[in-house]
């Protein structure tokens, strides 16, 4: 940095406390708004979340204020300085970090990790004593110190995130813009990098403005703006968003669930079913209230284990977005067609499946089973063997060894029934994008060999079910992502496949698209008796599952229905605790030093396992008050799978740690 | 199932059904691509226009000046011969030294120089020379000139002994004079505009079938859709021969633009064989091509590879295939690899029947050929293809 004299206005007449105030921001592409008057103040030393679906207008925002974009109307101040021109963006620059959206763009990926640091602190003119000094702290931080010198496009999704966010703060900027940098990164990863973050903001005093599509992950942040279709629809504390919303969480369990369903939806906007139970949103601010309505709209119908908890920040986002959306477009009917009944048993059954590339075993027998009408879950983080295991049962890559059969249909040998039997829906949606959406259906129905009263029947069905009235004639390319996502689970159903395999179907999408999608699959479950196999980074969706299985190093390593896997996590590790105190980031240090090493920061909150709450709540008090921080709360927590997860593969990655010492000495 | 002759029929129905929606996706695709129809249209129409008229390979206005030491009768009657349409005549030089800057600057192309008493030697019945220099950085055009001038010159001289003699001995005509008269087949008029507008109508075939659908397939790795066409029942050829189809298809429509529409209406290129084996051989080139672009394809990961290497493989093609340079003049291991172009048989194929009529009889070896080669190169793609995924 050139040793400019101290611009007078870099630190303005603003509050000195403010890094970046937004006013009135419009940016337009051609005629649309993609951001139509945002406001936004973000404070020193705070880590702000933008959070939102594809499309909402997060990157442009981020753009303009990084210094990047220029931008239609309103104002964007960095540090005090107005960013209107490329000079006055210059000179902001300096001071900013700035991490694009997409896994290791910014990265080269030939050069090694350690090549790609050197290359951003001398692109930043940080001086060589300094680079040393920080390269080794931040790669020890991060966990990468013993891959310096692979090349960049070997690492794994979670660790080119992670070397990115080396490289975007190895200057050490007081402000860091983050663009989606967990999205496409597994839980253990992501929950990686919110460590290190928060680490990062409070040692060098830095500021963060992050932006995240995970519902889930708005928990984390000291404030947020939810931002939708260019608009912002709320903004504060996580509490003070929630507050915005009033209502309770009833869930419960009632049979037949279909029934209950469709009764509750008279009634309520806001009704999921995760697995066997349902949840509720209600608006009422008694929750002794609430659940005699709910009681009420059941008319009669038992209901059982039945449960009041405070509203997740997902819920009163999708409460939000319900309000912006006036109409709910109606749900489409999905008329009961039986599938194909080609065969009775389990609908997927892979025993001891194996793969080897060269000498390194992705998938490392693994055996289970879907029954007919299951929504069975995959979970793993990236490269744990999941999308292999599918690409075995789907008939697109040879086994190594082992057996499984789809539909039916031996795999090794039946290998065109199956194709024929099952449908299928990437993460990329597969459809043509230059096509229109009747074309794309047409194809499909082609390809699978309808004749054209039946194609001309499931074209019905699928505009039906995909909610597509108005749609048929629009290119593919031009839709939302969330009817785009209907489409293609319509085309991958146009055949009437009794088993349907979801790679990762709903990245991207916004909740309440999301939630529609969920809402159909399930329908299709219990009604169609349709199998479903589904991978899926999102352990919120995961919830909806039937059955689950982790992945682990190419193996199964949990498998149960959402509520078993909790409750074995339970038993082994204790319950959730959650922590609130005044400093949180000390507070965290001290309790790692107190032996509490699972501790984990979650915003301003402190999550960790335990197994004897009581006593551990005095303990960690005392330590707390005897370093002169006040404890506002403790309490319990239910487990979330994400919290089952992250814990299932930090003991695994333990242990295997473990393992390899005792083998080295 | 019903098993029998029933589910057979119905395979079949099934089989060609999927052809054609998948046929029909790729027609429709193409032509949704604005980039690529625009470039489609101009290579089939305008470039072929601009390809007949602008190539010359013949000596066209060389530009000449002249240094005339001897300023009489015979000079002036020798710098008369050069003329239009061969040399332009810019003007007599003042200085010897003159003309070699002007072709240092390149504002003249020859230069023609006659020695002092040119007349009076020749008068005299003594051998006598004239100098010609030669700017022959353009190699062949260099080359031409120095041979029609060459000729021009000789003419001359045998024109000036002939009467030298025919003035002493009493006639011409006993001289032994040996005149080579030359017939010129297929192309009487020595009309280039044929040939250069069907060698740029083989160029652009070639490009466009090895490149169409190539990018098609890289784009389908892309943007992930062949994942969705991989788990489907198709099978790697239902997948490959659509595309290969559906281009063959644009490409013998753009051909019978550029033909009907360009090339005989502008040029008079004549059709002097069967149309219809000129378009079904012309299909055999396409697929043959096409099949090594979709090789090409499973070897590259996106469309900008397909792009380089495609410009790697057809380069070399359109070079050594006999349209630029004559297969004879080429060293004998480049023959040998070039047996491996389809176009190298095409080319043959192509001008057999425009230019000389000819048929099937003539050219099934051509035809066989290709045939064998485009069957190797599908299949060696469909093999690759399944392979690269695993």
């Amino acid at each position: 940095m050139a040793p400019t004299p101290a611009q007078p206005s870099a630190h303005g007449p603003q509050h000195t406390d403010t890094v970046i105030k937004v006013s009135a921001f419009v940016k337009r592409y051609k005629k649309n708004a993609a951001v139509d008057g945002v406001d936004l103040e973000v404070r020193r030393g705070e880590i702000y979340g933008l959070i939102g679906p594809d499309g909402a207008g997060k990157s442009s925002l981020m753009k303009a204020i990084a210094g990047v974009l220029t931008y239609d109307e309103g104002t964007v101040n960095v540090f005090g300085t107005l960013v209107d021109s490329e000079r006055a963006a210059e000179h902001v620059k300096q001071r900013i970090g700035f991490l694009p959206q997409g896994l290791g763009l910014n990265l080269y990926p030939d050069l090694s990790v350690e090549e790609n640091i050197d290359f951003f602190a001398r692109l930043r003119l940080v001086p060589e004593p300094d680079l040393l000094e920080r390269k080794t702290r931040l790669l020890a931080m991060t966990r990468l110190d013993k891959f310096r010198d692979r090349a960049m496009k070997h690492l794994s999704g979670g660790m080119k995130q992670k070397l990115g966010l080396i490289c975007t703060l190895i200057h050490e900027p007081e402000l860091a813009i983050l663009d989606e940098p967990t999205t496409g990164v597994d839980p253990v990863s992501r929950r990686d990098f919110w460590a290190i973050l928060a680490e990062l903001l409070q040692e060098k005093g830095m500021t963060a403005l992050v932006s995240t599509a995970y519902m889930d992950e708005a928990a984390r942040f000291h404030r947020l703006s939810f931002v939708s279709n260019g608009k912002e629809l709320a903004s504060g504390t996580p509490a003070e968003v929630r507050a915005l919303v009033p209502g309770w969480m009833v869930t419960f369990e009632a049979a037949p669930q279909l029934d209950a369903i469709a009764r509750l939806k008279r009634t309520y906007r806001q009704v999921e079913a995760l697995g066997p139970r349902l949840h509720v949103f209600t608006a009422s601010t008694d929750a002794a209230q609430a659940v005699s309505q709910i009681e009420t709209a059941l008319g009669g119908m038992t209901s059982s284990d039945l449960r009041v908890d405070e509203p997740e920040l997902e819920d009163v986002f999708v409460a939000l977005l319900l309000r912006q959306v006036e109409h709910q477009e109606a749900d489409g009917a999905l008329s009961v067609s039986p599938m194909n009944r080609d065969h009775d048993g389990p609908a997927i059954e892979a025993k001891g499946l194996i793969r080897d590339f060269g000498s390194f075993r992705a998938v490392d027998h693994v055996t289970f089973r879907v029954q007919p009408g299951e929504i069975f879950g995959l979970l793993g983080a990236n490269g744990a063997g999941k999308t292999t295991v599918i690409k075995m049962l789907t008939g697109i890559m040879p086994p190594t060894g082992g057996e499984g059969r789809v539909a039916g249909a031996d795999m090794k040998t039946a290998g065109n029934a199956i194709k024929e039997r099952i449908g299928y829906m990437s993460q990329a949606f597969s459809l043509y994008l230059d096509l229109t959406v009747v074309e794309n259906i047409w194809l499909f129905a082609g390809i699978y060999g309808l004749d054209s009263r039946a194609t001309e029947e499931r074209l019905q069905w699928i505009v039906a079910m995909a909610g597509l009235h108005g749609y048929e004639s629009h290119l593919t390319g031009r839709l939302p992502m969330g009817v785009r996502q209907r489409l293609a689970l319509g085309c991958a159903l146009v055949h009437r496949p009794r088993v349907l395999f979801l790679d990762e179907p709903t990245s991207g999408v916004d909740p309440i698209g999301r939630r529609r999608f969920w809402d159909i699959l399930s329908r299709l479950a219990r009604e169609e008796e349709v199998s479903i196999l589904v991978t899926t980074h999102y352990m919120t969706e995961a919830e909806h599952c039937d059955h689950l299985a982790l992945m682990y190093a190419g193996r199964i390593v949990a498998e149960g229905s959402p509520s078993d896997m909790k409750s074995q996590v339970e038993q082994e590790a204790g319950r959730l605790l959650e922590i609130e105190t005044d400093i949180p980031g000390r507070a965290l240090r001290r309790l790692k030093e107190a032996g509490f090493s699972e501790a984990a920061l979650y915003g301003t909150k402190i999550h960790l396992l335990s197994r004897h709450h009581a006593e551990d709540e005095v303990r960690l008090r005392t330590v707390l008050s005897s370093d002169g921080m006040s404890v506002k709360a403790v309490g319990g927590r239910p487990l979330s799978l994400e919290d089952v997860f992250v814990h299932r593969v930090m003991t695994l990655e333990q242990q295997e740690a473990a393992t390899k010492r005792g083998v080295g000495s | 199932m019903n098993g029998g002759p029933t589910s057979g029929s119905r395979r079949a129905v099934v089989w060609w059904g999927r052809l054609v929606v998948m046929t029909r996706k790729e027609m429709i695709q193409l032509f949704r691509d604005l980039p690529i129809v625009l470039f489609l249209t101009y290579s089939f129409t305008l470039a072929i226009l601009i390809s007949g008229n602008g190539l010359r390979s013949q000596l066209h206005n060389a530009s000449l000046t002249v240094y005339d030491a001897d300023h009489s009768s015979a000079s002036r009657d020798l710098v008369h011969r050069f003329h239009q349409p061969y040399f332009r005549l810019l003007g007599e030089l003042s200085r010897p030294d003159e003309g070699l800057r002007r072709m240092d600057r390149g504002s003249v192309m020859a230069i023609l120089e006659i020695p002092p008493r040119f007349h009076e030697q020749l008068a005299a019945g003594e051998p006598t020379a004239v100098q010609l220099l030669v700017d022959t950085t353009n190699a062949p055009q260099g080359l031409s000139a120095a041979g029609y001038a060459g000729r021009i010159v000789a003419q001359f001289g045998q024109d000036i002994s002939a009467t030298r003699i025919g003035g002493s001995s009493g006639g011409a005509a006993s001289l032994p004079i040996i005149a080579s008269e030359h017939r010129v087949w297929y192309n009487p008029d020595q009309n280039e505009a044929w040939f250069e507008s069907i060698s740029g109508l083989l160029r652009t075939i070639t490009i466009f079938a090895i490149l169409l659908p190539a990018t098609a397939m890289a784009r389908e790795k892309e943007r992930g859709t062949v994942e969705q066409l991989l788990v489907s029942p198709l099978t790697p050829l239902q997948i490959m021969l659509p595309k290969v189809l559906a281009m063959t298809l644009v490409i013998l429509g753009a051909t019978a633009v550029a033909l009907f529409g360009v090339m005989q209406p502008a040029f008079g290129v004549p059709i002097r064989g069967s149309v219809i084996l000129l378009f079904s051989l012309t299909a055999l080139f396409t697929f043959t091509t096409a099949g090594m672009g979709l090789f090409a394809s499973t070897i590259t990961h996106n469309q900008a590879q397909v792009g380089l290497l495609t410009l790697l493989v057809v380069a070399p093609m359109l070079m050594l295939s006999g349209i630029t340079t004559p297969m004879e003049a080429l060293p004998d291991w480049v023959n040998a690899l070039m047996l491996l172009s389809p176009l190298r048989y095409f080319i043959e194929i192509a001008y057999g029947i425009l230019l000389k009529g000819a048929g099937l009889d003539v050219l099934w070896s051509q035809a066989i050929a290709m045939a064998a080669l485009g069957g190797a190169m599908f299949g060696f793609g469909t093999w690759r293809f399944r392979r690269q995924f695993q």
